[in-house]
């Protein structure tokens, strides 16, 4: 009742002037509008079984149709009671009256059709559903807003291309708009959206929405088949239309090989990479260049220490011990300093009895054994008489022919490898006759020493280990009986390094000097022919008889165990040896020790000068071996 | 002495400055077909005219279309605005064809004019329509629902290729993205798809202007309602109302376009 009310004055307001009295149509309508919402509280529930629209559709905005649902009939009549009547508003007014669906049958059954005479387009509509006279449902709507085209039609695929791999492929997926709707006139235009999926999925893949109607599809697997299908709407709807036929997409085998695409270890590239580290191992391992080599595999330093004898640590023979670590350069105990003289002053403060008994030869003559043997049998890899200083002959000779019982056990092995140094020098010397044997004419006067300032002096710290030797005690001259000394320069080599062989052999050191002539001439021999560096003290004892020339009938039998030096190629590694063969034990002249150069007899050699043992005059008893010009300088009267 | 000089050094700094402000001047204008320079008249072809004001056409119907997703979505749904184009709106009293078969059956040059007409027949309510807007979503009670940034459907309605394409012609800086900038953006395209009309009219009909009234909208009232569901029902259906003759003008001008351009074999 309420609804024909409405309706009746609707049609009274549309007869009305519609133009002008527009404001009040909208409110009638307004609360016709409410009012009729209250009547139909919407479609969602069929639960009172009464018809109800379902939807109303235009698939090409020409054309639509409605649809309803039967419902459920509550003992009504036939179901072909229900009808459909439609208004539609003209320009602004509404038509008079209700009219009929003018075709029930073409879109079905519950459908009503509206052909292209019927539509109008941007042009609201009111329908209703009447069963048996009663109004079931209504529905406003312009046809604007129901448009949902058809599918599309005519889908089909080509391929685009194949990656590299053979794995992936594209294609070009083209369709066709469905045949009603005039998109090529732009009467409607459709936009379309693309879904895929692989064959076995079950969940789609959606592309973006597309205006035209072909768009290419990437990166399918060439191994797998797809599905395609397209569905369209008219651009700013909302309602998408049925999706057309789903298009199979097999894609051709390319490769023969199903590659897998999982994650395989690298193998290959394991294998190159260790087979060039490998090469690069060896490479550098066998590799010529020594720079190269020692960047990457630089050697393991070896010790060329001679270490200690532990026995040594067991009897408690500290001082033994010192020695030996004093033999060495570095070691060096704190309290001493530069000055070496001090050193020796000290020693000779501390041990007065050594004074007196022996004197510094002998004690330089011990310690010369132990730096001997230590030095030779050390530095020996530039030296042509390695055999001679294998350690182990040297350490047989030494047990063998000990005859030293104050010596520590380590001065014995040492000095018997000094010994045996000696011997083999002394078989040298053999070679090279002592200067004994040679006219005693001032023939070769001296050292020879191309140039003074070639000769290097003494590394300091040989100096000081000669001190340091000092510190053993002397025990014995005995010991040093069977030693040879180099007393004689044999060579001069090319780099003006003074190479001195050995003197004559002394093995008694008193008898052979015993005889004045002999000790004349031996110290003349030893002063000239040996042509020996000698100690100063020596060398004074020659002194007093003649300049160079003349040997002093004194000559001590120290004399003649001159000052030994020892020395390889090179000077550097002097070792000075001074000493005599031990001043006879009942001489109670002091031997002199040191000899200065005295003269510099250039090219013949040097004067040595031997100097007395004034003990104050310590600063030329430094080394007994290679005086330094300054030192020279002051020696020389 | 001073003038000359000024003049001397003003000449040129002028020309610089004219240069320069035509050249920002134009970029905010979407470039309109223009006649190569050196022709005395010339005609811009009518393909390019029409080009450009399908593709205006197209632009105003997605953002109307929006414009309304994003009006409906806000303010409508609680709501219940439910009778949609009940009434009619200002325009109908204007006698567009409403279907195809009249729409192809309409002489172009008729068709032209009546979407001249419509055309014109907006600028108020557009006009007034930012501002009352601005009002709405400046007003305390009615704010914007959290989250209003884009609407939905009818952003992907605005495919990705389309909207650059559609940038790309219109030079478009940003897409608007809610109801005010919207308004304001049709508000601009709809004065100058005037313009292009103009044209396309100047050349189809060789400069015999028919000045026809444009029809009045009376709406304005409702807009400034003090009762909010009044007003906010005002303006649905304005909305409404411009979203459907936004669709209207360019399906003619898609039609037209086919026939007067390509003489219907498109």
């Amino acid at each position: 009742m309420d609804l024909w009310k409405l309706l009746l004055t609707l049609a009274v307001a549309g007869s009305s002037d519609a133009f002008s009295g527009s404001e009040a149509i909208p409110a009638v309508l307004n609360r016709a509008s409410q009012s009729l919402q209250i009547v139909n509280p919407g479609p969602l529930t069929n639960s009172s079984g009464r018809p109800q629209f379902t939807k109303c559709r235009s698939p090409e905005l020409e054309t639509f149709s409605c649809y309803w649902t039967d419902g459920v009939h509550h003992g009504f009549g036939s179901p072909g009671a229900v009808q459909l009547f439609y208004i539609r508003r003209n320009t602004q007014e509404w038509t008079q009256e209700w009219k009929e669906c003018p075709d029930y049958v073409s879109a079905g059954e519950n459908s009503c059709y509206f052909n292209a005479s019927y539509t109008s387009i941007w042009v609201p509509y009111c329908i209703k559903l009447t069963n048996n006279g009663g109004t079931v449902d209504q529905k406003c709507f312009s046809v604007e807003e129901i448009v949902q085209p058809d599918p599309p039609i005519g889908l089909n695929w080509t391929l685009l291309n194949t990656s590299l791999t053979g794995i992936h492929a594209d294609i070009q997926v083209r369709w066709e708009p469905p045949s009603n709707a005039d998109v090529q006139k732009g009467w409607i235009v459709l936009e379309y959206e693309l879904q895929y999926k692989e064959i076995n999925e079950t969940q789609w893949k959606m592309m973006d929405p597309v205006l035209s109607t072909s768009v290419p599809v990437y990166s399918l697997r060439l191994d797998k088949e797809y599905e395609v299908r397209v569905r369209c709407r008219q651009r700013n709807s909302e309602k998408y239309g049925e999706f057309s036929e789903v298009l199979y997409v097999t894609l051709p085998q390319m490769s023969p090989v199903p590659c897998e695409e999982d994650f395989r270890f690298p193998w290959f590239l394991i294998i190159i990479f260790g087979m060039f580290g490998l090469t690069v191992i060896f490479l550098f391992m066998f590799s010529k260049q020594q720079r190269i080599k020692m960047l990457i595999l630089p050697p393991v330093p070896v010790p060329k220490i001679k270490g200690i004898d532990p026995d040594l640590f067991k009897e408690g023979k500290l001082e033994e011990v010192n020695t030996i670590l004093a033999i060495h350069d570095n070691y060096k105990p704190e309290f001493y300093n530069d000055d070496s003289w001090v050193e020796f002053i000290e020693l000779d403060i501390d041990d007065p009895d050594e004074k007196t008994e022996g004197s510094d030869t002998d004690r330089l003559l011990s310690h010369d054994h132990q730096k001997l043997l230590n030095i030779l049998g050390a530095k020996d890899d530039d030296s042509g008489r390695t055999s001679c200083y294998d350690p182990d002959i040297l350490e047989a000779d030494f047990h063998a022919s000990d005859g030293g019982d104050g010596t520590s056990e380590a001065a014995q092995p040492q000095r018997l490898k000094g010994e045996a140094d000696l011997l083999c020098l002394d078989m040298k010397n053999q070679n090279n006759p002592p200067g004994r044997d040679a006219p005693p004419a001032a023939g070769e006067p001296g050292v020879i020493l191309a140039e003074e300032g070639k000769a290097r002096p003494l590394p300091l710290g040989e100096t000081e280990s000669a001190h340091h030797a000092a510190h053993a005690p002397l025990h014995s001259p005995s010991p040093l009986a069977n030693i040879d000394f180099y007393a004689q320069v044999s060579d001069i080599t090319p780099a003006g390094s003074v190479v001195l062989s050995p003197g004559q052999r002394n093995k008694a050191g008193i008898p052979q000097c015993d005889a004045h002539p002999e000790v004349a001439s031996l110290c003349q021999a030893n002063f000239i022919t040996d042509s020996a560096y000698f100690c100063e003290a020596d060398a004074k004892k020659c002194i007093p008889v003649a300049p160079h020339v003349e040997v002093a009938a004194r000559g001590e039998p120290s004399f003649n165990q001159e000052d030994i030096y020892i020395t390889t190629e090179s000077l550097t590694t002097t070792a000075r040896r001074a000493g005599t063969a031990g001043p006879a034990p009942g001489s109670a002249m002091p031997v002199p020790d040191y000899t200065s150069i005295h003269i510099v007899q250039s090219p013949q050699g040097l004067v040595l000068n031997a100097t007395a043992l004034p003990r104050p005059d310590k600063e030329f008893l430094s080394s007994c071996g290679y005086v330094s010009t300054d030192q020279l300088n002051n020696i020389m009267p | 002495m001073d003038n000359k000089g000024l003049s001397l050094t003003g000449g040129p700094f002028l020309l610089v400055l004219v240069l320069v402000s035509s050249l920002l001047l134009c970029k905010n204008v979407a470039s309109m077909p223009t006649c190569p320079s050196g022709a005395v008249s010339c005609e811009v072809p009518l393909g390019d005219l029409f080009d450009r004001a399908v593709i205006l056409s197209h632009y105003i119907h997605n953002l109307s279309s929006e414009m309304f997703s994003e009006f409906d979505r806000q303010y409508a749904q609680d709501r219940q605005f439910i009778t949609k184009a009940i009434n009619g709106c200002h325009t109908s009293s204007i006698p567009t064809p409403e279907d195809k078969e009249q729409a192809q059956q309409m002489h172009h040059e008729d068709l032209l004019n009546l979407v001249l007409r419509v055309l014109r027949s907006w600028n108020e309510p557009l006009y007034h329509l930012v501002m009352e807007v601005r009002a709405i979503q400046e007003a305390p009670g009615t704010q914007e629902a959290p989250g209003t940034q884009e609407t939905f459907a009818m952003q992907e309605a605005l495919s990705t290729q389309e909207a650059l394409s559609t940038q790309e012609t219109l030079g478009i800086q940003e897409t608007p993205n809610d109801i005010l900038s919207r308004a304001i953006e049709i508000e601009d395209r709809n004065k100058q798809l005037l313009e292009g009309m103009e044209k396309i009219i100047n050349q189809v009909q060789h400069g015999v202007r028919r000045n026809e009234a444009p029809s009045p909208w009376l709406g304005l009232p409702s807009l400034q309602e003090a009762d909010e569901d009044t007003r906010l029902f005002a303006f649905y259906e304005l909305i409404h109302c411009l979203r459907r003759d936004s669709h209207k003008i360019d399906n003619y001008l898609k039609v037209l376009k086919c026939r007067i351009v390509y003489d219907s074999n498109c």
